[in-house]
């Protein structure tokens, strides 16, 4: 994996995946600073097991 | 007759049903206003001076002819950027959407349009309803009415400031984690969001699709009623205001002391607005007693992931092909989603189902709650630290997560600031009329609606004749 001065190995990564490519270029601390807010709000996120049936639920329709 | 730029719009109409004002005069007497006043404080980005006048003309020569439509018929309302109305740009306040002319009016502005409201231009917004102030936005951002140096909150910045600096009796908000009820308290005017999907998100741009709230913004919280009840669909309750008068005697309010007291430490003068507040409902015969509600920052972060998760899903294509059109505040701030997976924004869709239960098992125990809005007064519109602090210390975007509706109003004034502090309101999905109830008897209550900017005698827009038969 190709090394970034400003952005760290995952990061870089994660943000090469989702197609950053422009940004990374053009606005490194931008995509640092993203990445720190996702972390820090998945962070204070309340524990939960993962198996309880997500809001809304789905409903029979058309879709219409 | 009352400056015309503060009267309501129940006024209003009151005026054109007794000939003492018409359509004309206002709208005409209001674009002078926005012309004067609106340099300094950039709550509109663009008047529709010609189409306004028009629709002036045609409410007058109805009125006139003892066609009323209702309470709404000739009533200028200014609607923010991010909502369609037809032949008209909708730019989000973004060059990313500078040359994008809708084609129809949103739902909302559809149904306001049938009342007889008079479309009266586009209001300033943070860029998609999401970023912040900057200089490099193609129009100026929002300031303060009462202090062009202070923050009006956001993101329905200009609707507020609008109302606050006497431009328009109404604006169209919209409110994905608090962009009606931050603006409205933050200018000392009153902001509802309404139970989700209560008004249509047709022909409004996304923040965020499961969080999105279209609502009405006012100077009184009769306005607001009326107001709702021209934006709802043709079929739906359409008499929210039918309690105002009633009173809080007999209802029982829960007070969330937890959120700004324990969870979040609130401003010393926040914290004493809301003891205030409490004081008043107790005066005025409402049972207040203390409720907890899960932690406001858990709720905050669940809405955060689900905000950061959706908007990724509306911006990622422009974000990867032209970031560098975005101003610095709103890219730093919808890049984030990019970092989230799959996983996290189920997770997080999990937490949400058992949060709408726990809001909806204290508004079982108690008819309304009375939250902190902001836990902080105003900060300076150059106060990059406080502004940043205005988005994760707030009570407000816990209830786009839940749906239910909530109000924003003035709670008091800033000893430091000479600025308003506000409180919420919230109260069951769909009991928009216990919640105006409320709200409407507080106000009854402190007449805090009553305050104007310090500089609000001028201009002279009194009307210079009367209207004519």
């Amino acid at each position: 994996m190709s090394q970034h001065p400003k952005l760290d190995p995952t990061v870089l990564a994660k943000a090469r995946a989702a197609g950053l490519d422009t940004a990374i270029a053009k606005f490194p601390d931008c995509v640092a600073d993203a990445a720190r807010a996702a972390a820090a709000d998945l962070a204070d996120m309340p524990a939960n097991t993962g198996t309880d049936e997500p809001w809304p639920g789905m409903r029979v329709r058309s879709g219409r | 007759m009352t400056d015309l730029r503060w009267m309501t719009a129940s006024e209003i109409g009151a005026a054109y049903a007794a000939r003492k004002l018409s359509p004309v005069e206002l709208v005409t007497a209001l674009i002078r206003a926005i012309e004067d006043g609106n340099p300094v404080c950039g709550a509109f980005i663009r008047i529709d001076a010609e189409g306004a006048l028009a629709a002036a003309r045609h409410a007058e020569a109805d009125i006139m002819a003892g066609r009323s439509l209702g309470p709404l018929h000739g009533i200028p309302v200014g609607v923010k950027d991010n909502v369609d109305i037809a032949g008209q740009p909708t730019t989000c306040h973004s060059k990313i959407l500078l040359d994008n002319i809708a084609t129809e009016d949103a739902a909302s502005i559809a149904n306001l349009r049938a009342a007889g409201a008079i479309m009266l231009g586009k209001q300033a917004l943070h860029e998609f309803a999401f970023g912040g102030p900057s200089k490099e936005l193609p129009f100026p951002f929002a300031r303060h009415p009462w202090n062009p140096d202070y923050h009006p909150g956001g993101s329905s910045s200009g609707s507020g400031v609008a109302l606050a600096a006497g431009f328009v009796p109404l604006s169209v908000g919209t409110d994905a984690g608090g962009s009606i009820r931050n603006p409205a308290g933050n200018c000392g005017v009153v902001g509802l969001k309404p139970t989700y999907d209560l008004v249509s998100r047709h022909g409004v741009f996304p923040v965020a699709f499961t969080l999105d709230h279209v609502g009405p913004m006012a100077r009184s919280v009769a306005d607001v009623a009326i107001m709702l009840d021209g934006m709802v669909a043709p079929g739906k309750e359409r008499s929210f205001g039918t309690h105002l008068q009633r009173g809080v005697r007999g209802l029982r309010i829960g007070f969330v002391r937890q959120w700004h007291e324990t969870d979040m430490v609130a401003d010393p003068e926040v914290a004493a607005a809301l003891d205030e507040v409490e004081r008043v409902l107790r005066q005025e015969g409402a049972d207040v007693r203390a409720i907890p509600l899960p932690k406001v920052q858990e709720l905050a972060a669940v809405q955060r992931i689900v905000l950061l998760a959706e908007t990724w899903a509306v911006h990622a294509k422009w974000l990867r092909e032209r970031p560098e059109d975005y101003s610095l505040p709103c890219r730093r701030k919808v890049m984030p989603g990019a970092f989230l997976s799959a996983g996290d924004y189920v997770n997080a869709q999990q937490a949400r189902r058992w949060m709408i239960d726990a809001v909806d098992d204290a508004l079982g125990e108690v008819d309304v709650l009375l939250t902190a809005s902001g836990m902080d007064p105003p900060f300076r519109i150059d106060d990059g630290a406080g502004l940043a602090k205005t988005y994760p210390r707030q009570g407000r975007s816990p209830f786009n997560l839940t749906g239910h509706p909530a109000i924003a109003m003035m709670s008091g004034l800033s000893k430091r600031t000479g600025l308003p502090l506000s409180l919420q309101f919230v109260g069951r999905a769909h009991d928009e009329v216990t919640l105006l109830r409320v709200a409407a008897a507080y106000e009854r209550a402190t007449q805090w609606s009553r305050h104007r900017p310090a500089n609000a005698g001028t201009p002279d827009v009194r009307p210079v004749a009367a209207a004519t038969a």
